[in-house]
């Protein structure tokens, strides 16, 4: 999905004069288009994520729609107070693309695993929150953030999921029957469609904006249901189930909430995700036994 | 107490020729700073011939129009607020009157410097962020071709000490923006104590020099060397940086080279003691 968001980036800069695309020294064979055809809009700040957020903010001063990249935990939290001070007090149009999410990076080590970025900027009210789950949302995405003009961070996962194939904030794919919901995003909304392809009784639902959450919708889509079971590659505190939790409280819904989610950090090595999912149950299996137990 | 300068009519643009008298704007800072029982005096009174050098330089006219092709400044080190403001009215970028709101319920004059005055450009506070915005400015107005305009930040010699200053003087410097120059209040103290106390930096002139920036070495209380010195740096191949030696609490004999002053409000005693050290001066000027 990196590729689809950075070539819709670069296929806009063609229209769109304002839009200016950064990098945090990230995006080898990615972002070289970019420095050959437009020199004057494009920047490679260096090994500087504090630099890339400040000198986006002066260049959104001068009216462009920066999109500033680089690795997601490199530029949420260690410039957690530039986007504060310098994006979200400001209010600029600023983009931020942070690629990998999750267990992207499993065998680089817990400093690479992507469990708590957007819960932190969730504490930013500012900041609208995109995790991608397919490819169709991420090719429309740049447009929509384009058409918003809104402060965004981008969790952008690896991977070129075709399903769910859906351009929608909230994708609803219902179960056989209304009893159980898995909830879910990105990467571990594929964990989850498999887990309904093995049993189709279980109704799933997709949340691509994490902020603003479409409240109105979810609420809609997850009251019929007993059992409603978040399943994310993220600290569930800060996370998507923190944000049902309200949902559920503000709309008085009864169903019963339920989490799969890592709870701390990892030292052990991994050589993929699929280590980390089976090891904080966020793998099929795991999503098939919580269904079954709930 | 009321403010016995005589400032320019409200939002009234000064000739570029006439810059303001900086004992009368010291005046109207400690006049803010007494009404509001507000901290940061030494600051303030620190640079305000580097604001008056820096509007000075720029169409302050654009400033207050918002010209799209107007100079951007930045002013990183947010605590002089009052000293930004004050400086802003004197220029006719702000009303005076707005001054007397100054940190006061529903106002919009914080205690430090903030984009929802008209005529800021950035809104900062914690320190090390305005440098960096500034750089960018610079890449902006140079992506869109603006001639005759530059981008100027006013950072701290405490400042400094953050990372990402030095972050943004590296891609200055790596892009050549001869349209960015950086000045620094080098007031030799930061915040509780001496600057070289703290981390000894000296000299600041050949750290900054071995950053591939053009520098020089001015008297910061002397408006006419600090404009020189923009001008001849931006007339140059490269970013500027200007080391402007300055007294913290400038004009104010108890509060001059005294740490405490960035915290420490005005009573009346020292309120009519600092004014009348400030009216002698006016006079002696």
């Amino acid at each position: 999905m990196r590729g689809q968001i950075i070539d819709a980036v670069f296929e806009r800069m063609a229209r769109n004069a304002d839009v200016f695309f950064l990098t945090a020294d990230m995006g080898i064979n990615l972002v070289e288009k970019f420095a050959e055809k437009y020199p004057a809009r494009f920047l490679n700040v260096g090994i500087a994520e504090q630099n890339l957020v400040g000198v986006s903010a002066g260049l959104a001063n001068l009216g462009f729609r920066p999109f500033a990249y680089t690795i997601s935990n490199f530029v949420v939290h260690r410039c957690f107070e530039q986007i504060r001070n310098d994006i979200g007090i400001h209010d600029y149009p600023i983009v931020l693309l942070g690629t990998s999410t999750g267990y992207d990076n499993a065998p680089l080590g817990p400093t690479h695993h992507i469990i708590d970025d957007w819960g932190a900027l969730k504490a930013i009210p500012e900041i609208d929150i995109y995790c991608p789950s397919s490819v169709s949302y991420a090719g429309f995405l740049v447009d929509h953030l384009l058409n918003t003009g809104r402060p965004a961070y981008v969790r952008i996962p690896k991977g070129a999921y075709k399903t769910p194939a859906s351009t929608d904030h909230v994708v609803m794919l219902p179960g056989g029957r209304q009893d159980t919901i898995l909830v879910s995003y990105g990467t571990c909304a594929q964990d989850c469609l498999a887990a309904q392809s093995r049993d189709p009784a279980l109704a799933v639902l997709v949340v691509n904006r994490l902020r603003p959450l479409d409240e109105e919708k979810l609420a809609d889509a997850l009251a019929p249901y007993r059992r409603i079971i978040v399943v994310e590659d993220h600290f569930p505190s800060t996370g998507l189930y923190g944000s049902l939790c309200e949902v559920l409280v503000r709309h008085s819904l009864r169903g019963g909430l339920h989490t799969l989610a890592p709870r701390d950090y990892a030292l052990d090595v991994g050589t993929s995700n699929a280590y980390f999912h089976k090891k904080h149950g966020l793998d099929v299996e795991s999503i098939l036994a919580a269904a079954a137990l709930h | 107490m009321t403010i016995q300068t005589k400032p320019p009519a409200a939002a009234s643009v000064r000739a570029s020729n006439a810059l303001p008298d900086p004992v009368a704007i010291r005046l109207t800072i400690l006049d803010m700073l007494y009404r509001a029982k507000a901290s940061h005096l030494g600051s303030s009174m620190s640079v305000v011939e580097m604001l008056v050098a820096i509007y000075g330089s720029t169409r302050v006219e654009k400033i207050r129009d918002r010209a799209p092709d107007r100079s951007r400044v930045i002013v990183s080190k947010g605590h002089c607020a009052a000293a930004t403001y004050a400086t802003m009215g004197h220029f006719g970028i702000i009303p005076m009157a707005l001054l007397d709101t100054y940190h006061t319920d529903h106002s919009l004059l914080a205690g430090h410097v903030s984009h929802a005055v008209s005529g800021v450009e950035h809104s900062t506070g914690a320190l090390g962020h305005g440098i960096n915005v500034a750089v960018g400015c610079a890449i902006g107005l140079r992506a869109r071709k603006v001639e005759n305009a530059t981008a100027l930040a006013l950072v701290g010699d405490g400042e400094i000490q953050e990372g990402s200053v030095w972050e943004a003087l590296m891609l200055a410097s790596h892009l050549k923006l001869n349209n960015f120059v950086a000045l620094v209040d080098n007031n030799r103290i930061s915040s509780i104590t001496d600057t070289a106390k703290v981390l000894d930096m000296r000299p600041l002139a050949q750290r900054f020099a071995g950053f591939g920036l053009g520098v020089r070495e001015v008297d910061g209380h002397d408006v006419t060397a600090i404009l020189s010195a923009i001008r001849e740096l931006t007339a140059g191949d490269r970013p500027g940086i200007i080391v402007c030696n300055t007294i913290k609490g400038k004009g104010v004999p108890f509060a001059e080279d005294q740490p405490i002053w960035h915290y420490r409000s005005l009573n009346d005693e020292l309120y009519a003691e600092a004014k009348a050290a400030l009216v002698a001066a006016a006079r002696r000027a």
